[in-house]
């Protein structure tokens, strides 16, 4: 049982395609008159054959070109998208920042919101309220928490929306290229609060383009290149080699 | 059982969504959650003049004949309305994080059994002053209730989920909830139709449904037997189709939205 389940994320041969649709079809008129003409659909294969096992605590970078299917492996991961053939399965709580404020209502105040935001992750009313505290005191938004979001700046919004999914307390943690949130001092706490959470053994999958900042958190870092893995391995090893053919 | 346990995982959001599904329909307008009631209250009004003296329909305590027909039928239509565009409209959070997509659905349908409930009160005050009274068989509205529930949530997993893919649902829908209202004894009575096709009426579960809710708040009587049971039997069916054709095409939500 054990020995079954030290690791947090498995990905077992995993194909993703996309159907590309030059002028989709959406109604019925056109699919019955178009259901022969598949000229207007094109398979794009995003991910292919992926095979991948995350382990329980690691903290994990994923590195590569725009389009090289980043992201897409990370959605996966979240189950927000399905993959064509082959596994995804994930051992844990998981929580996904790959888009910060997902469920956010511009009306609401601060407060109504991080209970919105937080019940999308998942949590109790009770959780949450026994977290709110953090999450304000995170978020370092006390003075404006009771007005509406809409009143808020754009870099208030960002933190509070990453004060919620940092503090949610998930085992697997997912994150998308936010690690430029607010101004230079919240983007230290949140890399002080990265590193926390990386020494409290939960499970850490990170997708950036700031290679310095990756080297400073990961340990092992993977190279995705045309939906392949490139090579996986050592953070700094992995860094240096990508950088090397982007030059 | 695994959705089970997933929605009790997320009840916090369940009951949030059931939230503002039940007020932020009509957000924004003066009389607010009070249209609900307001409604189903002037499509009576125009069907209680429009009827007895145009169409000269004669039946008894007609008032109260139509208003225990209308607020189910709103109860149906309401919940399928706004059910069919649910996963549709939002889009935007399907694409964002995970979280068991039948909540949305759920959700619709439970806002709508609130307001049912609530409605009720507007069905218990007519029979009041219209001299039917009230009797103990009143307890088995909320079964009768729950049954509805479960139908139309059925219906509204199939559709939402549907819709999707094919967007033309959202308008066939329109039309064949038109063509049941007619098909429903909400307006007129099913004697009216010759003993020999009246079967074809009572298919329609709502039929169905609408005599038991009539049984029990006007007639102070039990719901037939029989087509209860037929009831219970299709919604049993029509919910698990409903679930099973969700939960295929959940999975490309995300892409196809």
């Amino acid at each position: 049982m054990d020995k079954k389940k030290n690791y947090a994320i498995k990905i077992d041969h995993v194909t993703k395609k996309f159907k590309v649709y030059y002028d989709k079809a959406n109604t019925l008129k056109e699919r019955l008159v178009f259901w022969k003409n598949k000229k207007n659909i094109e398979e794009r294969t995003v991910l292919e054959n992926i095979n991948l096992e995350i382990k329980k605590g690691e903290t994990v970078a994923l590195v590569g070109v725009n389009g090289s299917g980043k992201s897409t492996l990370l959605k996966l991961m979240t189950k927000i998208i399905y993959p064509t053939k082959g596994k995804v399965e994930a051992v844990g709580k998981l929580t996904s920042l790959l888009e910060l404020g997902a469920g956010f209502h511009d009306d609401f105040t601060g407060r109504e919101n991080i209970y919105f935001n937080a019940s999308i992750f998942g949590l109790t009313k009770e959780e949450i309220d026994k977290k709110i505290e953090d999450i304000i005191a995170f978020s370092e938004l006390e003075k404006f928490i009771d007005n509406p979001i809409r009143t808020y700046s754009s870099g208030m919004y960002m933190r509070l929306a990453f004060s919620v999914a940092i503090n949610v307390n998930a085992e697997i943690l997912l994150i998308d290229e936010i690690l430029a949130v607010g101004d230079q001092h919240f983007q230290d706490k949140c890399f002080q609060k990265l590193k926390e959470l990386k020494d409290s053994d939960k499970t850490i999958v990170i997708v950036s383009h700031s290679l310095s900042a990756l080297r400073k958190i990961c340990t092992r870092a993977i190279w995705i290149h045309e939906g392949h893995i490139r090579m996986d391995g050592d953070i700094n090893e992995v860094i240096d080699n990508y950088l090397k053919t982007c030059e | 059982m695994q959705l089970i346990k997933n929605l009790y995982n997320y009840r916090e959001l369940l009951k949030s969504n059931i939230k503002k599904e039940i007020r932020g329909k009509y957000k924004g307008s003066f009389l607010g959650i009070l249209w609900s009631f307001v409604n189903p209250l002037l499509m009576v009004a125009v069907y209680a003049i429009v009827f007895p003296y145009i169409m000269r329909v004669q039946t008894d305590n007609y008032l109260l004949y139509l208003i225990t027909g209308i607020i189910p039928w709103n109860f149906f239509t309401m919940v399928i309305n706004q059910g069919m565009i649910t996963v549709r409209m939002n889009a935007g959070i399907i694409k964002k994080v995970y979280f068991p997509r039948e909540i949305l659905p759920i959700s619709v349908a439970s806002s709508g059994l609130v307001n049912f409930f609530i409605s009720c009160l507007i069905i218990l005050l007519f029979c009041l002053f219209s001299g039917a009274g009230l009797s103990w068989y009143l307890v088995f509205v909320p079964f009768l209730a729950l049954i509805q529930y479960f139908l139309t949530l059925g219906i509204v997993f199939a559709l939402s989920a549907i819709n999707i893919y094919i967007k033309d649902t959202e308008y066939l829908v329109q039309f064949f909830l038109n063509l049941l209202f007619y098909a429903t004894p909400i307006l007129y009575q099913a004697t009216l139709f010759p003993e020999k096709i009246r079967w074809l009426l009572y298919l329609n579960p709502m039929s169905q449904m609408v005599d038991a809710y009539r049984a029990v708040f006007i007639y102070h009587q039990l719901p037939e037997f029989s087509g209860l049971l037929y009831l219970i039997g299709i919604t049993i069916i029509i919910f698990f189709v409903g679930l099973f054709i969700f939960r295929k095409l959940e999975k490309g939500f995300a892409e196809e939205v």
